[in-house]
């Protein structure tokens, strides 16, 4: 099926003070897809979600959905997870999720009835009528979430929306955004976790210093990379000394079940599986891989995500 | 690019939730039965010390050089202060007053100056042969106690007047008594002394009234400014600010917080005005029949409650938008004290010059902060309180009030704007009047 961009960002400046935070920043979504905003602390990622919602005005540039400008857009256009989460401590949870969604326009029935159907989806409809404070961090980012759908928008901004997570919630979130997608919603959201970014997104934008170094289809992105990789599996052994001698080679990821290698100065896959069999070693697995996204953020950006803390947003 | 959402109807269902939340909380019902408790207090007090006083007796000193007229002006005086009112059971029914006659003028001022007594009397025969009276007080004259002495003179005049014609002669003209009034210490306009009720009762009312807006004003304008650093520090801002826009979400924030205050000042002043209505009846059934002939407060006008309603809603606006502003800079609620102190002053400020208006005093100072924004929520009610205020002057100050606090709204909105998405920060007054001036 045809994708359509529905969601632009066109070449967006935002300075404070005498920081450049985003550089004119520039990158498409299609509509009904999930786009995976990727960068590290302080690359510019939430200044761009609070310019998408009309929190911060750009210093130039714009925002469109659908050919319409962002400040012209009515805000249940856009739901929004943020990264510092927060409710109210003492409000029960359905109010106030209730009252989220009155904000943006949702009849307080509605919102009261689509609030319960999440929080059952999310094995949490006891806590409907529980206080905020009373609920664990998880659970209170799981009603968070629900705060930013409830309403029923067309895009989704979320900021680190898998962080902190148990391996569970994360599984229910990972649904969620993917069924949000299936009903046509597009979903931006930003992370670290590379790992997750390439189970889930079509497309990403890689940022770093307010500027977007890396954009497009991640498999596109993939294929464009010079960087070629093997995974490789060895039975009863992690020795690698049989790859010693060898050159153009570099243990990119060390593993027990399957260590990934990455293969430089034009070595050949098969010259991993010769040493190998010449070493003696049994191989179980052997797979001429593509680079993983972490691995195509660091040769664009030079270093892992969470190597750099930097501030630049208020 | 910048959206302009109308402020409808988030303002509103802001402005509920805030309500409700407030409305709703223990503190605030507790402190609803207090203040409930302090102004049903205050209402009754007048008529309370009215019950202690008419436990006691009050002395009253006659002077004369004349002793013949002395011990006429006492009979009289006794039979008027001391009239038995009617209905009273004469079997429980005390005297209120002993006259007493003085031996000199020197002593029974002695007297007074010392507080043994409540009054002199001094009563002297004219050139004419007419009555001449002074009474004299230590502070301010008892209104009803003063009256009641006047129609002793005049009594004491006619029959003076009618015991001194020789027999067979015919009734010459008749002098009324003069009767003079003087006090010791007591305010007087145009060298007379105050009446005595309106005095207390335009600094009783005003006082009342003056402290109550300065109360509301800070507690209500620190509810809005703690909601804001609350809403700040616990993040649920950031989700806020997405979900609605700063103007709808700080004048909701106003508005049900102004609310909930407002709702807390009907509840503590309907049952006061209840009882300040219904005073005649409290003063009868705890006094005695007569005893609401001193109602303790008068002037009490729906102008005047027009007028506090007002001022108290403009003065409320303006003090809880810069509230709000404040409230946005802080990132924890604990340090809204470093900014909202040059707030409380100016506040207070302006409680202090209203201060001396109530007093019959103020003068251009106070004159001039009945005019400024800022101040002039006290110092212009505190001016309508003692009638010294022309309609034009209430229109101006009324005006300026409104126009700077919807210039202050306007750039309290831009400041919320910058300040609740900073965080980290150290909150200081330098920076607080930057942002002003950059939203300015």
């Amino acid at each position: 099926m045809l994708q359509h961009v529905s969601l632009e960002i066109d070449r967006v400046t935002k300075r404070f003070g005498g920081t450049l935070a985003l550089d004119g920043i520039e990158f498409a979504v299609p509509r009904g897809s999930i786009f995976g905003f990727l960068g590290a602390n302080g690359a510019g990622k939430t200044t761009t979600m609070r310019i998408c919602l009309g929190i911060l005005e750009a210093d130039s540039g714009e925002v469109r959905w659908n050919g319409t400008t962002s400040g012209d857009l009515p805000r249940r256009t856009w739901g929004y997870l943020p990264e510092e989460r927060g409710l109210y401590a003492r409000s029960t949870v359905i109010d106030q999720l209730v009252y989220f969604a009155s904000l943006y326009g949702a009849a307080p029935e509605t919102a009261r009835r689509d609030a319960l159907h999440w929080l059952a989806r999310f094995r949490i409809p006891e806590y409907a009528d529980r206080r905020a404070e009373e609920l664990s961090k998880g659970n209170q980012q799981k009603v968070q979430f629900i705060a930013a759908i409830l309403h029923g928008p067309e895009v989704l901004l979320m900021d680190e929306p898998f962080t902190g997570l148990d391996p569970v919630n994360l599984a229910l979130l990972r649904e969620a955004f993917l069924e949000l997608r299936d009903e046509g919603r597009t979903v931006v959201f930003s992370t670290h976790q590379m790992e997750l970014a390439e189970a889930m997104c079509e497309s990403i934008a890689i940022v770093d210093h307010g500027r977007v170094i890396a954009r497009g289809a991640v498999r596109d992105l993939k294929r464009a990379s010079v960087r070629r990789f093997v995974r490789i599996g060895l039975d009863g052994t992690t020795d690698l000394r049989w790859l010693d001698g060898l050159e153009g080679v570099v243990v990119s990821r060390p593993g027990v079940d399957r260590t990934e290698l990455e293969l430089t100065n034009g070595l050949e896959p098969g010259a991993i599986l010769a040493a190998a069999v010449a070493g003696g070693v049994r191989v179980t697995h052997f797979e001429v891989a593509e680079p993983t996204l972490e691995a195509l953020f660091i040769e664009h950006v030079g270093r892992a995500p969470d190597d750099e803390e930097r501030s630049l947003a208020p | 690019m910048a959206r302009r959402d109308p402020l409808l109807p988030n303002a509103l269902i802001v402005a509920r939730r805030e309500y409700r939340d407030r409305v709703r909380s223990r503190l605030y019902m507790a402190s609803t039965v207090v203040l409930m408790a302090l102004a049903l207090g205050v209402a009754l007090a007048p008529t309370a010390i009215r019950y202690f006083d008419s436990q006691t007796v009050t002395r009253i000193a006659i002077v004369s050089a004349d002793a013949e007229l002395a011990e006429r002006a006492v009979g009289i005086v006794e039979g008027v202060l001391n009239s038995r009112p009617q209905g009273a059971d004469p079997d429980t029914w005390r005297k209120p007053f002993r006259i007493e006659l003085a031996g000199t003028g020197g002593e029974a001022d002695r007297d007074l100056e010392r507080g043994s007594v409540a009054g002199v009397l001094a009563i002297e025969r004219g050139s004419d042969g007419g009555i001449d009276a002074t009474y004299r007080t230590q502070g301010l004259p008892d209104a009803t106690r003063t009256q009641l002495v006047q129609i002793a003179v005049f009594g004491l005049g006619v029959l003076d007047w009618t015991a001194n014609l020789p027999s067979g002669s015919e009734l010459g003209a008749f002098r009324t008594p003069l009767f003079d009034l003087e006090s010791t210490t007591g305010p007087t306009v145009d060298g007379q002394p105050v009446s005595a009720q309106e005095i207390a009762s335009r600094s009783f009312i005003g006082t009342v009234f003056i402290v109550l807006m300065f109360i509301s004003i800070l507690i209500y304008g620190m509810w809005v400014a703690t909601g804001v650093a609350t809403e700040k520090s616990s993040r649920v801002m950031e989700l806020m600010i997405s979900a609605a826009s700063p103007r709808q979400l700080i004048m909701g924030k106003v508005l049900g917080i102004g609310g909930a205050g407002l709702t807390q000042y009907v509840a503590i002043v309907i049952p006061a005005l209840l009882v300040l209505a219904f005073q005649d009846r409290i003063a009868d059934a705890v006094l005695g029949p007569g005893g609401a002939a001193a109602a303790p407060v008068v002037g009490l006008t729906p102008a005047l409650l027009l007028g506090y309603g007002t001022l108290f809603l403009l003065g409320f606006s303006l003090y809880a938008f810069v509230y709000a502003a404040v409230g946005s800079f802080v990132s924890r609620p604990d340090d809204l004290q470093t900014l909202s102190l040059p707030l409380s002053l100016v506040a207070m400020t302006g409680y202090l010059a209203s201060l001396p208006i109530l007093i019959g005093g103020g003068g251009a100072l106070s004159r001039l902060a009945s005019f400024i924004p800022p101040f002039s929520p006290f110092a212009m009610l505190a001016r309508l309180m003692v009638g010294q205020v022309e309609p034009w002057e209430v229109a101006l100050a009324v005006g300026l009030l409104l126009v700077t606090t919807i210039a202050i709204a306007v750039i309290a909105v831009r400041m919320y704007s910058a300040g609740v998405l900073l965080y980290g920060q150290r909150p200081g007054l330098r920076a607080f009047f930057a942002a002003a001036r950059r939203a300015a």
